[in-house]
């Protein structure tokens, strides 16, 4: 047996050593195809087997060589891709840091500006740029949020003491009103993102959305806690420090739209939602027949898009480039996502039925593909027989008075 | 009810009718929980309702195909002038509390006030839903309170837990057993009341439906 194995071993070149040598490139999926002789205590292949294998065998290689040729060529074309995708990244980051938000005023509504916009801003800068845009017209400072903190704090102090009657400004709110909203923030920030575990009761941001929220409702006591808002908060809170997210929240939420519905001011909502009907018809005729045809009302889906800024329904990251256009162009990119959103399904909203459209818009798909959205976004005009969006709704405004 | 077109129904005689049924109630009491659990037989943490989410549920029974579609509504009081717009047109409402929360079935008695001026009685199913039983240590409302309601004011009504699966399917079912004894008794002796109902239904109902 010993010779047998050594025997062996002065063989000339084994097929496979043979096929090794010749290649400089060496399949991983064919190493464990190993080409062996038959076991010594069978009868040796007969030479034209033997060779019939080897040719197989080596074809076998040839296939998968070229196989995994495509696969590392693809592997680098896609890292090559992500390379630029992070060098445009790390260029915007730049271009935005040293250029524009130097020299905001003059720069922001150039159209080099507007176009780098439209890309999606990079989240390093996002904050700031959100910022800069929402503005901070209610001139809120740091010191105000401190304030409103406090009192929020002293309430909360005084509630679970059991404390009923907070004396003070804001009579005219009852206590009742007050403990419900009061509630009703700590039930709904476990409720806001669950799956990103980051606001949920002994999360990192937990106490950061409570203060915001409560903050918040004794700034405005008149608007108070509305369901929705702990979103928008959360998204804020991803992107700017505590004190600077409750600046940019209490000034998003007083622009008129977001006043006019999370007042619930349901005679104002129905003015924008006629607006962005007339706008719809423009657009995509067919599909607003359709939805006429089945009573599909804007509120069925717009109400839960417009209350949060798309960001309980969005991914995050699509719903962050919505709120940077949003930014960028106020209100009407709202509705206009709003029809991209109807554009891009188009097709498939058109054969459902009332219900399953409504079950559709309230629940989109979770893999949008955000290039495709953002084309259909784009190609929505927003202007309606020469008239722009903030012309009809003036002139809706105006006819409902 | 909305009677689908005979040459859609695959069952043949057997009659399909589409009603619409109405999740109303407080924040956080279950409704989304409740149509959840109804539709897919599962609990899981549900975001807060914003506006309105819809959900479809097809009842195969022996006698008729009944398909609900399901609205469940935001809860929070702030809304209440939108929700408003969605009990419209509906067939049932259930009226959703949380028994471990007291204020919440006075405020199922307030929706139940409001459907009261927009329907006739025989024109919609009410069911009184005390959810949440899970949290039986917590119990703010006993049974009876809740049951004794129900009944003065002709309600269904019914204990569940969307989270432990207790009488969700029982609490929808009868729902649909009421309904469809108001279909059968609809046609077989129509009142003259029942008739102006019809009429009434008919015309809220929607066209078009595929």
């Amino acid at each position: 047996e010993y010779e047998e194995k050594t025997g062996r071993a002065h063989r000339p070149l084994s097929p496979k050593q043979n096929v090794r040598k010749n290649l400089d490139f060496e399949p991983l999926s064919t190493t464990a195809l190993i080409l062996e002789d038959r076991p010594a205590n069978l009868p040796a292949k007969p030479a034209e087997e033997a060779q019939k294998h080897r040719q197989q065998y080596e074809e076998m290689v040839v296939q998968a060589k070229k196989r995994e040729l495509k696969e590392a060529q693809k592997r680098k074309k896609q890292l090559e891709e992500r390379c630029k995708l992070e060098d445009s990244i790390g260029n915007a980051v730049l271009t935005w840091n040293n250029e524009i938000l130097p020299n905001w005023e003059t720069m922001c509504c150039s159209r080099k500006v507007r176009e780098l916009w439209w890309q999606g801003i990079p989240p390093s800068v996002r904050g700031k740029v959100w910022s800069l845009a929402i503005g901070n017209e209610l001139n809120i400072t740091h010191e105000l949020y401190d304030i409103c903190l406090a009192r929020a704090k002293e309430k909360w102090r005084s509630l679970s003491t059991g404390g009923a009657e907070v004396e003070g400004e804001d009579a005219g709110f009852s206590a009742a009103d007050r403990e419900a909203s009061l509630e009703l923030i700590k039930l709904d920030i476990s409720r806001t993102f669950p799956n990103l575990c980051i606001f949920q009761q002994g999360g990192p941001y937990h106490d950061t959305l409570h203060s915001i929220l409560g903050a918040y409702t004794c700034y405005r006591p008149d608007v108070g806690y509305v369901q929705g808002m702990s979103f928008i908060a959360a998204v804020l809170i991803l992107n700017l420090d505590t004190a600077d997210a409750f600046i940019a929240f209490s000034n998003l939420l007083n622009k008129p739209c977001q006043m006019a519905f999370f007042r619930v001011d349901h005679g104002l909502m129905l003015t924008y939602f006629a607006a962005f009907e007339v706008f719809f018809e423009e657009n995509l005729p067919k599909l607003f027949a359709h939805f006429k045809k089945n009573n599909l009302t804007p509120d069925i889906y717009l109400i839960d898009w417009i209350f949060t800024l798309y960001s309980k329904s969005l991914p995050l990251d699509l719903a962050c480039r919505v709120w940077d256009v949003f930014c960028r162009d106020g209100e009407e990119f709202l509705f206009r996502t709003a029809l991209g959103m109807l554009k891009l399904f188009e097709d498939i909203l058109t054969k459902m039925d009332f219900i399953h459209i409504a079950q559709f818009l309230t629940k989109l798909p979770e893999d949008l593909p955000s290039e495709e959205f953002f084309a259909s976004i784009a190609a929505i005009q927003m202007q309606s027989r020469n008239k722009k969006w903030a012309q009809v709704k003036r002139m809706l405004i105006f006819d409902n008075r | 009810a909305q009677k689908a077109m005979p040459g859609t129904s695959l069952e043949g005689i057997r009659p399909t009718y589409i009603y619409k049924v109405v999740l109303l109630g407080s924040t956080s009491v279950g409704k989304s929980s409740l149509a959840y659990r109804y539709v897919k037989n599962d609990f899981k943490e549900s975001l807060p309702t914003v506006g309105c989410s819809f959900f479809t549920q097809t009842l195969n029974l022996e006698v008729a195909t009944l398909k609900f579609e399901i609205w469940d509504t935001a809860g929070q009081e702030k809304y209440h002038s939108v929700c408003h717009l969605y009990y419209r047109g509906a067939h049932a409402a259930l009226l959703v509390y949380d028994i471990a929360n007291k204020e919440t079935l006075n405020r199922a008695k307030l929706w139940l006030r409001d459907l009261e001026k927009e329907f006739l009685p025989d024109e919609i199913v009410i069911a009184l839903v005390g959810n949440k039983v899970d949290l039986a240590a917590e119990r703010e409302v006993t049974t009876e309170e809740g049951e004794e309601f129900a009944r003065t004011k002709g309600l269904l009504f019914m204990e569940t837990s969307a989270k432990s699966n207790h009488q969700v399917n029982d609490i929808f079912m009868a729902v649909a057993q009421e309904l469809l004894q108001r279909e059968q008794g609809k046609t077989s002796a129509p009142s003259p009341r029942g008739r102006s109902t019809v009429d009434l239904r008919e015309s809220r109902a929607r066209t078009g439906c595929c």
